[in-house]
């Protein structure tokens, strides 16, 4: 419709508000004049097609840059960018006013955090909502992800700050004068905090130390577990119904860049003593740090998602099984030639929760490798973690030490004071493959605080459930995570549904080429997805395992699990 | 509240033009026509001889007719501006002495009524409140009729003198006796019954509405006691319908809405200036007290005393200013709303005056309330105004709520006054009929075994057991001071993977005041309870252990071997006694717990030994053991009929859509209320067949051990025993919500203790029950053998070795021994006799030589 007229990444908000006025001059004439914008409170009235058509069918995508910690100083207000992220704490909804009539037309400020025409008289606007997310890169993604959909680099954009431009702003913020409420011209003219003027320029430098140093302190307030995670976005989505994000979403927001000096300004208006209640969160997140995101598209990101190639037609069984083998036969190196490990590790990677029923988590494969010591563990340790770093879009390895649990934020805990969730190792997004090693851990005295940690790392490998501490209660939050524990005996913390021991026979010293890990990747995230329906052979096959498995429950299990896991490559 | 707020303004020094407030941009519009409703009646009022008008000027406010160009939504915005700054329905306003002034409310007010004169001549014309379809007429008169002639249905039956009245003009009566209350509740229900249309309004426009209610009840208050001094305040609650913190949406804002939550933090009070006092520095003249108007003040600039004239001159005096109370609270969903996989929502709420602190951070309330928005100043001294607006909810009505598992209110029976409980008492009746039709089923005790951890698989009799636990038995006080417990004790020993903690997590779940420890992470401190010394004051204070935090509910102890000696010797007193004595650090105390316990163990070898007897396997103190009504041994034999049956249970799991074979069970909350009624108001007592058939059955169980071919003499059961068959019928009893323990509930309990006697107490040598077992770890087979091996011993010892001779190696004399008898003879048994021995100074022991002295 208005594609060619505007530029798109540019000047979203241009194509936003043309679009709207449109749309109202059609609904006023439709309806005779009478609230013609009020139906467009929720709902979208074209803006949303031109983006989407924009973005996934003329491949706008790859033009509009993605935004993160190393270019948040550079990208310019009111641009179109995009952020992949974890919906980390979800901050309610905003009011702000919608549509508003200026002179005899409507205008928007749907996708700004204000507006551009002064706002005439009050009882010609409307109130719309918005949903504010707060969502920072996901913990734990590893580093192959990012290179599958990179951006254009942002400096060799048009829509990149030039260096007279920050050179403007740092005058700006000096001379401390502005006027931009009058002439409307925000980018120009806009005077920034001082901080923010400093990461603009570190980050030519060194960004990710400037940013580590500078924000891991003040943003959270609490130590990030995450290094280099420091990073965050608000994201404002519209017209949404609540539930479809839920809290450790991961997903991709294509939306309008905004930064607003004003709304930077300090809001330390101690005298007013009921601010400090009615105050929203967003106060504690300054726009200088925590760049503000309106999101026109937004979708949600699958193991698939990151895969560089996109992934062919159909998954045909030779296919398949040749990569299955290849990755069996590459594990079994990695696992110093032990085959029955390798098997097994591929089996844990493949598993996922597929159910849960009550107390009974049904599809969860823990494993956990006996047999290490601390010399063994360092190697393979480290060998295993190389490779499901390179296989896996997010994972971590944990140190299970006394003074990793005692000192260690595990529990997501809700900040009543100042309304915010505040993260803890356990906050992680679906799928996340985790490794503990355990050989690392001595006799010694737990304080209260590791006896909690335990207890969530127990309750985590039991039922799949982590527990969220929001002070007057405590909150279950489903999770689906991997969970491999490496240890000297059986652990008893951490009791694994299959117990290996592990018998390496050589020191593994391989390398898989880029190519063979572009299509394990593929192998281990279409394995996963592809819908596991137990049929009756399955079920036969399973009774024999439970004469044999003495210790019922648990152990079947596990052994249904294997078998059915199994089956997907074998049989399709 | 608007109103409210409103009839306070109109003193002649709060005029403030918009220009007064730099942050907006926007004219200060008012739209509160009740506020002139009420400076009108107050004018009036003051011209006549009474302090209090005798009747109000409602028709007295025309209101322009709405511009054409305004909408509701409009009109809505620009009451907000007006109310953004923190304009807060003050206190109930004492009269001032304006007199002289016109009490125009506001300065540039677009839609400013005719306030003079407006109430002698009531137009014929309908006359609407700007923006709203409220006539101010027809709603005052449906108020005036609400609250004359509302009368509670409930009440129709009942013959009262002051029947002829309608509820709420009791109400004020009462109000005017007591002269303590400030406010008048309203049901909303019962203004829905009365008269839909106005409910709709008040939900519509409450700030119109309750304006003119406020006025209407001033009016009606001063007809009856005109020297009543104090204001009353309309309080409506428990509206129709109440939403959920997270579907609040602008739609609602300036509308009424009834929320519920928990509250998460509450700011401390803050005083707000009412009214402001001036001195004038020069003259030392006070002025007239100024009021707060939009949350602000106007320093008069010149002295009003004739004589000095001094501008500038004016200071605040702080003793003489009035304040009222506000508080802001958060409120937060409760955790039963939130969606899966979302974080709770929160809202601002404000109170005022009497609302302050009525609820604490942590309760569950109600809040009925009118939800606001206001815009955001960016900063003191700017005019811009974002365009993002901040809501919050001005409070009209508290009420807490308090509904945790397994409490089924309590308002049952009692006979509340208050009337503000028809609702829920109709829902429980309704909930207690179908609990009751529940009972009447002929096959609930299965039913209640089946919804008991349904995914569990088989295991009834166990199910059973923890069923009777949940029910309980009553517990009984004699008048000398004896003291029988009714909760039921119950230790599950196991096999590693047979869901013993899975029905443990369940039955956490399920109990009133469940705490769930486990055996490894609970010390004996941990469990009982523990003297601490406060760091501040000095003082020792008791913290409360799991056992004592879950009185009247279940303790559930995971991992019950692995709990150190010295915690569960701690359970000893708990256990039978119910109570924890303290004694140390100054403190000597006894605390209830009357909690059943529930604990799990595995055998101390991890799987069942069957060569190995109970008490060995469990490795318990026989003490503590023979605490525990019921002792189930779940063990993992291999079966193949069990075993299929076992892994189609665990397949049908598996299933995409896993249908829980849809058998006739409770769903949780049901079973949760049935179990908690049952507990409230079933008190079964024996009866006689019953207490016959107990005597008889212990009688039995006594003698079954007598067998008269045998010599031995073997304890089945013992005193113990027959309190807790007399727990488990009562509990039994009471799943059928019968006052009476009836002859098969008795015969169901003896099933039950035999099921778990057979597997727990039998005597591996002979076949037989044998409490022996239980209670000294020995069975008595077991010690005849030990007898005997003792007596073949000495013999032995006596024959072959000399006084003071050498030494003999324990093999050799093993030897001997098997070869003189037909037992087998292990080597620790012998051990174990030489060992006896060794205590009658008959044999010395140095490692594997045996000396005799």
């Amino acid at each position: 419709m208005v594609g060619p007229q505007y530029d798109l990444v540019g000047n979203p908000l241009g194509a936003v508000r043309a679009t709207f006025e449109r749309a109202a001059e059609a609904a006023a004439a439709e309806s005779g004049g009478r609230e013609p914008v009020a139906a467009f409170r929720g709902k979208d009235w074209g803006a949303n097609e031109v983006f989407r058509s924009f973005l996934f069918e003329q491949g706008g995508l790859d033009k509009v840059p993605v935004l993160d910690a190393s270019n948040l100083g550079l990208i310019k207000p009111n641009t179109l960018v995009r952020f992949r992220g974890m919906v980390q704490d979800m901050l309610g909804n905003e009011y702000y006013v919608g549509a508003f009539k200026d002179g005899s037309t409507w205008r928007t400020n749907k996708f700004s955090d204000f507006s551009p025409f002064s706002i005439p008289h009050p009882c010609d606007s409307h109130l719309w909502e918005r949903h504010l997310f707060h969502c920072v890169p996901v913990p734990g993604q590893n580093s192959w992800t990012r290179e599958s959909s990179p951006g254009p680099d942002v400096c060799t954009m048009s829509i990149c700050l030039t260096p007279e431009q920050r050179e403007k702003r740092k005058r700006g913020a000096d001379n401390d004068a502005m006027d931009v409420s009058e002439n409307g011209n925000v980018e120009a003219s806009s005077s920034s905090k001082k901080p923010k003027d400093d990461d603009a320029h570190n980050s030519n430098s060194s960004p990710e130390v400037s940013m580590n140093k500078e924000h891991i302190p003040e943003m959270n307030g609490v130590d990030h577990h995450i290094p280099g995670s420091s990073f965050s976005c608000l994201v404002k989505v519209y017209d949404m119904p609540e539930s479809q994000v839920k809290l450790n979403d991961v997903a991709e927001f294509i939306g309008v860049y905004t930064f607003d000096p004003e709304l930077a300004a300090p809001t330390d208006n101690s005298d007013d003593i009921m601010f400090d209640l009615i105050e929203d969160v967003t106060a504690q997140l300054p726009p200088s740090k925590v760049p503000r995101l309106h999101c026109l598209v937004r979708r949600k990101l699958s193991a698939h998602d990151f895969l560089s190639k996109p992934p062919t037609a159909e998954p045909s069984p030779i296919l398949l099984k040749s990569i299955r083998q290849s990755l069996l036969s590459h594990l079994t190196l990695v696992l110093g030639k032990d085959e029955l490990a390798a098997q097994c590790l591929l089996l844990h990677l493949l598993s996922r929760l597929l159910n849960k029923v009550d107390v009974v988590t049904v599809g969860r494969l823990s494993l956990n490798f006996t047999g290490f010591n601390r010399e063994s563990a360092s190697i393979f340790g480290n060998q295993i973690n190389n490779l499901i770093q390179r296989l896996l879009p997010y994972s971590q390895a944990i140190p299970l030490s006394i003074e990793y649990l005692n000192t260690a934020t595990l529990q997501p805990r809700k900040d009543n004071k100042s309304g915010r969730l505040i993260t803890g190792v356990l906050q992680l997004p679906q799928g996340t493959h985790l490794t503990f090693d355990e050989t690392l851990l001595q006799s010694g005295s737990l304080t209260s605080k590791g006896v909690e940690n335990t207890m969530l790392l127990k309750n985590l490998m039991e039922s799949q459930m982590v527990e969220y501490d929001f002070e007057y209660y405590k909150l279950e939050m489903a999770t689906d995570i991997q969970l491999l524990t490496l240890s000297e005996g059986k652990s008893n913390i951490l009791l694994s549904d299959l117990i290996v021991p592990f018998r390496p026979s050589c020191v593994p010293g391989v390398n898989a080429s880029a190519e063979e890990l572009e299509s394990w990747r593929w192998y281990l995230a279409t394995v996963r997805s592809l819908p596991q329906s137990t049929e009756s052979e399955t079920y036969q096959v399973t009774i024999p395992c439970t004469t044999l498995s003495t210790n019922a429950v648990m152990y079947l299990m596990g052994t249904y699990l294997m078998s059915c896991a199994m089956f997907v490559p074998h049989y399709r | 509240m608007a109103s409210r707020g409103g009839g306070n303004s109109n003193s002649p020094n709060s005029v403030s033009s918009p220009d007064v407030r730099p942050s907006s941009p926007l004219p200060a519009t008012n739209s509160s026509p009740a506020q002139s409703g009420r400076s009108g009646g107050r004018r009036r009022r003051r011209g006549s001889a009474s302090p209090y008008p005798s009747s109000p000027s409602l028709g007295g406010f025309e209101t322009p007719p709405p511009p054409g160009r305004r909408t509701p939504s409009g009109a809505a915005t620009s009451r907000q501006r007006q109310n953004w700054t923190g304009r807060f329905p003050p206190t109930p306003s004492t009269p001032m002495s304006t007199d002289d002034v016109p009490p125009s409310s506001e300065a540039g007010d677009e839609d400013t009524p005719e306030t003079d004169g407006g109430g002698v001549d009531a137009d014929a014309a309908p006359v609407f409140v700007w923006g709203t379809n409220i006539s101010v007429q027809d709603v005052n008169a449906a108020i005036l009729r609400f609250l004359r002639h509302f009368r509670d249905p409930r009440d129709a039956g009942r013959v009262d003198p002051v029947m002829d009245e309608g509820k709420y003009m009791r109400a004020i009566h009462r109000i005017l006796e007591l002269e303590g209350g400030e406010s008048l509740d309203v049901d909303a229900h019962d203004l829905f019954d009365h008269d839909p249309d106005l409910y709709g309004k008040m939900v519509r426009y409450p700030l119109e509405v309750l304006a003119i209610f406020d006025i209407v009840l001033m009016d009606l208050v001063a007809r009856i006691e005109p020297l009543f001094e104090k204001h009353i305040q309309t309080r409506i609650y428990n509206l129709k319908s109440s939403v959920c913190l997270r579907n609040l949406n602008p739609s609602d804002i300036e509308k009424m809405v009834s929320i519920k939550g928990m509250i998460i933090r509450c700011s401390s009070v803050i005083p707000e200036l009412k009214e402001a006092v001036f001195r004038c520095l020069v003259c030392g003249f006070y002025s007239e007290p100024v009021m707060v108007d939009r949350g602000r003040v106007t320093e008069p600039h010149i002295c009003q005393k004739e004589q000095c004239k001094a501008t500038n001159s004016m200071t605040l005096v702080h003793n003489r200013c009035r304040f009222a109370d506000k508080q802001i609270i958060k409120l937060q969903e409760t955790p039963d709303e939130i969606p899966e996989g979302g974080t709770p929502h929160t809202v601002s709420v404000l109170m005022h005056d009497k609302l302050v602190d009525a609820g604490k951070p942590g309760d569950r309330v109600e809040i009925t309330g009118i939800y606001r928005a206001m815009t955001i100043r960016i900063g003191p001294t700017q005019r811009t105004v974002k365009s993002i607006f901040k809501t919050y909810i001005d409070c009209l009505h508290i009420k807490k709520t308090d509904k945790s598992r397994l409490h089924i209110e309590d308002s049952m029976g009692t006979d509340n006054p208050d009337a503000n409980k028809t609702a829920e008492d109709v829902s429980l009746g309704d909930k207690v009929e179908k609990l009751k039709e529940l009972s009447k089923l002929p096959d609930i005790y299965d039913r209640l075994t089946r919804s008991l951890a349904p995914n569990i698989w088989e295991l009834d009799d166990v199910k059973r057991g923890l069923l009777c636990q949940l029910f309980g038995g009553n517990p009984l006080r004699l008048p000398s001071g004896a003291n029988f417990r009714g909760d039921i004790n119950i230790l599950l020993v196991g096999d590693p993977g047979t869901s013993k903690s899975q029905l443990l997590q369940y039955m956490h779940k399920l109990s009133p005041r469940g705490i769930y420890t486990s055996g490894r992470g609970s010390s004996a401190v941990g469990l009982t309870a523990y003297v601490a010394k406060d760091p501040e004051t000095g003082e020792t204070v008791l913290e409360s252990g799991a056992l004592v935090l879950s009185d009247k509910g279940v303790c559930c102890i995971d991992e019950f071997d692995k709990m150190s000696d010295n915690a569960r010797s701690m359970l000893h007193e708990v256990m039978e006694q119910q109570t924890v004595s303290i004694a140390k650090a100054g403190i000597i105390a006894s605390l209830n717990a009357r909690t059943s316990v529930l604990a799990c163990a595995n055998p101390t070898e991890s799987r069942y030994n069957p060569r190995l007897s109970v008490i060995d396997n469990i490795h318990l103190a026989p003490t503590l053991l023979s605490r525990f009504d019921l002792i189930y041994l779940i063990l993992d034999k291999a079966d193949e009929q069990t075993d299929r049956r076992l892994a189609k249970h665990i397949v049908s799991l598996h299933f995409e859509n896993p249908n829980i074979e849809e058998i006739e069970a409770l769903d949780l909350p049901t079973l949760v209320a049935y179990i908690s009624y049952a507990r409230k108001y079933i008190q079964p007592r024996l009866s006689d067949e019953a207490a016959e058939e107990l005597t008889r059955g212990y009688v039995e169980m006594r003698k079954r051990g007598n067998n008269p071919g045998s010599r031995k003499k073997v304890i089945t059961a013992t005193a113990r025993q027959i309190e807790s068959l007399i727990r488990l019928s009562e509990a039994l009893a009471r799943m059928r919500f019968s006052e009476v323990v009836e002859v098969r509930d008795v015969v169901e309990a003896f099933r039950l203790l035999e099921v778990a006697m057979q597997q727990s107490a039998t005597d591996h040598a002979t076949g037989t029950i044998d409490m022996d077992l239980i209670m000294t770890g020995v069975s008595a087979s077991e010690r005849l053998r030990r007898d005997n091996l003792v007596a073949a011993t000495r013999n032995l010892v006596m024959e072959k070795m000399q006084l003071g001779g050498a030494s003999v190696r324990m093999i050799e004399l093993l030897e001997e021994l098997r070869k003189q008898s037909s037992m087998e003879i292990h080597l620790h048994d012998l051990r174990s006799a030489l060992g006896t021995l060794m205590t009658e100074g008959a044999v010395v022991i140095h490692g594997d030589s045996v000396k005799r002295v």
